[in-house]
């Protein structure tokens, strides 16, 4: 009942939306992103082997627009899986500050990396680089809080720092399901988290440019006495579990005409944390924890040809620490230093009126090298994406 | 104490004699045009190469930092720069005016009803390739005076003098191009976009058919069957196109028509040797002639 309400809600805002907007010129851009995904899969273990699975469409609303000469607001509301959620939401001061600082405040995705402030249909690939998926959460690493933007003044090139703070949700989402389930988020999401980005564009020739980054993120992800009451472990004093992450990242495209470009892009995370380790290995015996550092790494390298302006094909290796699909918890996927996962994926794309449709087709082989067996086979799955764009497009970002 | 004084006051008037004003251009045509007119008072750069689509640029963080530095900014308008925003955004230029040069042009191709997106890439304010009607061009360099002329009033007779000295230039070689074009009036051609249109009834030619369905949108089988239809029926002997647009299509068309395909830069530096407005105008007039 409440999926249909949604659903009537949403097309309630898009009509009265586009009313206003024939009405001024003054009200901002609105356009409409949907995505529509089949996949199958080739695993031994899964009851829907081979079969060819449907998704539900989704889709994303933006809003964007000037709120006065110096700002602008965005909004970001996705309807996917039978439910609305703001995926982001900010006003960003972009002029007038002292220092030339822009001011961006809301919920949005967070600066750690390149890709992660790139919504997922502006991808050449259909798959979440599986670093992000582990250390950021299936939604990437996006959290409500306030960045700073300065500009460094490299005279030659361009270099940007941003430093923001944020609530902590981001860090949460990697770790637990639902963030907002009662019994966790007492203890999740509410020490703030630090993260920032130096990014450095350099102009190599008219037709090559290269973009490098290094970022990080530091703060609380967690507290061990929630584990010590999940146990019911007596307890004196509560440690907080840190958790620091340092990145690299680069782009690199060579664009020679409107009709061709080649990419490549790549990023590296460090996961330095606390964990908690239980003293038996069964947990229904656990009698204490003990915290351990652990440091495990992700990365993605991709190269993309776009050819004949219509058509692009690419080829992604990602490695990562975590079982990609595990369910999360607290001693899985960001926090596991023992298993890991490799995927090579590949993809060709069908543009055929610039970015108003898209259409994609996508091979993924995930190997997983795990300690315990159980964990599952290696799998492979093929998806198949439609994506269309209703209503006005910004210019591409490098 | 006074010597001090004086002394400080000549070096101070000096500087801000040679203070230049920083121009940003969108498109080279624009960049030209402000060179000619601003002489060594003005320190121009450009966003858009000569070779390049103008409908679409990355808006990449080299271009913010040309903006950052600058005091003007000049676009062609009608919403062909649609990249433009964002890169004054990311300049953080609280300072920075921007001076849109299709204010007192003559649009050509102004929706009347309301567009939407199955028209193609339909420009709401008008068809924006006015920069290739050289009398427009005229229109232009005014704009860029007064912009020049407000931002450094004091050089105001300087500028005058190099945009009678340009508008002289112009008007002798619209004389002399008008001439050359005297074969070609009333004579159809194809158009690749229809960018052509301002060019076209200045000189008296009849587009009576683009190699894109519709604006922006790529060329179709079925499209090229109709065109080649209309190029047999018309008598088109040219398919003209600019240089930054593939020629898979054209050169299907024409060997099955028979029409010439003519691929010309459509902004200065477009092309070695093509280094001026005037120097693009003589190259695409001249090749039209060739092949009359």
């Amino acid at each position: 009942m409440f999926r249909y309400f949604n659903f009537y809600a949403l097309v309630f805002i898009i009509i009265n939306i586009s009313f206003l907007h024939s009405q001024s010129n003054v009200n901002p851009d609105i356009s409409l992103i949907g995505t529509f995904n089949t996949h199958t899969n080739f695993s031994k273990d899964t009851p829907d082997k081979g079969k060819i699975i449907f998704e539900d469409p989704s889709l994303e609303l933006f809003i964007d627009g000037y709120l006065n000469p110096y700002a602008r607001g965005t909004a970001d509301i996705s309807y996917e899986e039978g439910e609305f959620r703001v995926e982001e939401i900010y006003a960003n001061i972009v002029r007038g500050l002292p220092f030339d600082i822009q001011i961006k405040a809301g919920k949005f995705l967070l600066g750690f990396g390149k890709l992660n402030t790139v919504h997922a249909h502006a991808w050449p690939f259909l798959i979440r680089p599986l670093y992000q998926q582990i250390y950021f959460g299936p939604e990437g690493y996006n959290d409500a809080g306030i960045n700073f933007s300065f500009l460094i003044p490299t005279t030659d090139f361009y270099t940007n720092l941003d430093l923001g703070v944020f609530k902590g949700d981001a860090i949460a989402k990697a770790e637990v399901p639902d963030i907002s389930s009662s019994d966790i988020k007492d203890l999740r999401g509410y020490s703030p988290i630090f993260v920032g980005r130096l990014a450095s564009f350099f102009s190599l020739s008219d037709f090559s440019n290269l973009e490098l980054g290094l970022s990080a993120s530091y703060g609380i992800h967690s507290y061990s006495s929630y584990y010590y009451n999940l146990y019911n472990i007596d307890y004196t004093g509560d440690a907080s579990l840190k958790y620091f992450y340092s990145g690299l990242d680069f782009k690199y495209k060579y664009k020679p005409d409107g009709y061709t470009a080649l990419t490549v892009q790549g990023e590296a995370l460090l996961n330095n944390r606390d964990v908690l380790r239980a003293n038996s290995i069964q947990q229904e015996n656990v009698t204490n924890f003990f915290i351990k550092k652990i440091t495990t790494p992700g990365a993605f390298i991709f190269i993309d040809y776009l050819f004949e302006k219509q058509y692009s094909i690419g080829l992604k290796y990602d490695f990562t620490y975590g079982i990609i699909g595990d369910n999360p918890d607290f001693n899985t996927l960001s926090n596991d230093d023992k298993n890991k996962t490799i995927g090579i994926s590949g993809w060709l794309g069908y543009y055929p009126i610039e970015e108003t449709i898209a259409v994609r087709l996508g091979v993924q082989h995930l190997i997983f090298n795990s300690i315990n067996e159980l964990k599952g086979e290696n799998d492979t799955s093929v998806q198949l994406q439609l994506i269309f764009s209703l209503g006005p497009h910004k210019a591409h970002p490098f | 104490m006074k010597t001090f004084i004086i002394i400080i006051s000549i070096i101070l008037a000096a500087n801000l004699n040679f203070a230049e004003i920083k121009v940003v251009a969108t498109t080279t045509s624009i960049y030209d045009l402000v060179k000619e007119v601003g002489g060594e008072k003005v320190k121009v750069d450009y966003l858009c190469r000569g070779d390049q689509d103008p409908h679409f640029l990355e808006v990449m963080p080299s271009y913010m930092l040309k903006l950052r530095k600058a005091d003007l900014v000049m676009e062609i308008g009608l919403d062909i720069e649609k990249w433009l925003p964002q890169l004054i955004d990311g300049s953080r230029n609280t300072d920075l005016k921007l001076i849109d040069l299709s204010a007192n042009i003559e649009k050509k191709e102004v929706p009347t009803t309301k567009t939407d997106a199955s028209q193609g890439d339909v420009h709401p304010y008008g068809n924006p390739h006015y920069w290739l009607d050289p009398e427009n061009v005229k229109i232009m360099a005014n704009e860029i005076t007064d912009a020049l002329t407000n931002a450094s009033p004091g050089d105001a007779s300087y500028f005058k003098k190099n945009l009678d000295n340009y508008l002289s230039t112009l008007d002798k070689k619209i004389t002399a191009w008008k001439k050359e074009m005297e074969k070609l009036k009333g004579k159809p051609i194809v158009t690749f976009h229809s960018s052509w249109i301002y060019f076209a009834e200045r000189f008296g030619l009849k587009v009576v058919g683009h190699v894109e369905p519709k604006p922006g949108i790529p060329p179709t089988p079925s499209h090229n069957a109709e065109l080649i239809r209309i190029i047999k029926n018309s008598g088109a002997k040219i398919i003209l196109m600019e240089n930054y647009y593939s020629e898979n299509a054209p050169n299907q068309i024409s060997r099955l028509t028979g029409a010439t395909v003519i691929k010309v830069p459509v902004e200065p530096y477009g092309m070695n040797s093509v280094n001026s407005y005037i120097q693009m105008m003589d190259y695409i007039i001249d090749q039209l002639v060739k092949n009359a």
